[in-house]
């Protein structure tokens, strides 16, 4: 088993953060990142499509978070956007975008689900998210700015959805959320990070590599895919 | 005084870390930040047995010992830094090593970024 390579799945470039592209992924790199997906906030997307930065040795992947409430429009938005994404995420934050998103299998992870008094996630909605494939993510950005009372809250609400995903095999996703350079962290201060908050230590090393990797795959078809099931593999030591 | 022998001496880790900040700092500015980040993710209890001091600090780099038990806690205390005297700061572990000397030649010698 080679060094795992790391990802963080939500950055959010100029205009919805500080730094621009550019700045972001060769901050990303020199922490040792190995990509990050560039996910703006579907309110505030860039007039034409962003020119993704490519860096030697580095990958940068077009994301997106989708902020709507309404359920059924959430639902035609991802339908609009999900082929030209390789990473689709939705933010969350009440009972029916949450489900709405767990029991669409063509989301990729479902962001700060947590509302009101309640974590986001139930027996029902893990149980979706486990079957369609969703992974909860974990953002690091408010983890990191709050103090006290509201990151308390925060760590019960992780704590809480944690359980759930354990139960259910639900895949989780550590990412930054960063609007700006400074919010960016080293893999290794992630992973420690989630580990203090209740994560295993495994958990954490899937949720930051081979979960963005596997998601990858997903969205990223070989040069032969034909439809689901079908593809046309080339080579000579094939069987 | 006779020195204690290396084996009956508390065990060390040595983080070499570098500083990217708005603004320049100062090493006392560091420790009061760490520490209070410290206390506020640990709590009082765990960060004193974190053994946290930033040994040396100078040109964005420099060298925070902990308990070698708790390099896990203590990274993650470095990485809730989020200001340092009210401007945007970030604390960047490069690696960490059981002795000082060692610290500094694998991670703080050698070519640096900008």
């Amino acid at each position: 088993m080679g060094k795992p390579k790391f990802y963080d799945f939500c950055v959010h470039a100029a205009p919805d953060g500080d730094n621009t592209a550019p700045e972001l992924a060769s901050f990303a790199r020199h922490l040792g990142y190995s990509g990050i997906a560039l996910a703006n906030h579907s309110d505030k997307l860039p007039d034409k499509k962003p020119v993704l930065p490519s860096i030697e040795g580095f990958e940068v992947f077009q994301g997106i978070e989708l902020v709507e409430e309404n359920p059924s429009k959430l639902n035609s938005l991802i339908g609009k956007f999900r082929n030209s994404m390789d990473v689709l995420i939705v933010h969350g934050g009440s009972e029916a975008v949450n489900r709405a998103a767990l029991e669409n299998p063509r989301v990729d992870i479902l962001n700060h689900p947590a509302f009101d008094r309640s974590s986001g996630l139930n027996q029902v909605l893990a149980k979706a998210a486990a079957e369609n494939g969703v992974a909860i993510g974990i953002t690091l950005r408010p983890l990191l700015h709050f103090r006290g009372f509201r990151r308390i809250r925060l760590l019960s609400d992780l704590k809480a959805n944690l359980e759930l995903a354990r139960k259910y095999e639900v895949s989780l996703v550590l990412c930054s959320d960063a609007v700006s350079c400074f919010d960016l962290r080293s893999p290794m201060e992630t992973i420690a990070l989630a580990e203090v908050c209740g994560l295993e230590e495994d958990e954490a090393l899937n949720a930051i590599s081979t979960v963005p990797e596997r998601i990858l795959q997903k969205n990223r078809l070989g040069p032969g895919y034909i439809r689901e099931g079908i593809e046309v593999l080339e080579g000579e030591d094939l069987f | 005084m006779k020195r204690l022998l290396p084996s009956l001496r508390a065990k060390k880790r040595y983080l070499a870390f570098e500083l990217i900040s708005e603004e320049p700092v100062s090493r006392s500015d560091i420790v009061k930040e760490v520490i209070s980040s410290a206390s506020s993710l640990l709590g009082d209890v765990t960060t004193s047995d974190c053994d946290i001091k930033v040994l040396g600090f100078e040109n964005g780099k420099g060298i925070i010992q902990c308990s070698h038990t708790k390099v896990k806690e203590t990274r993650a205390s470095l990485a809730t830094v989020t200001r340092i005297n009210g401007k945007r700061a970030t604390i960047h572990v490069l690696g960490s090593s059981g002795t000082v000397k060692r610290a500094t030649e694998k991670f703080l010698q050698g070519e640096s970024w900008s």
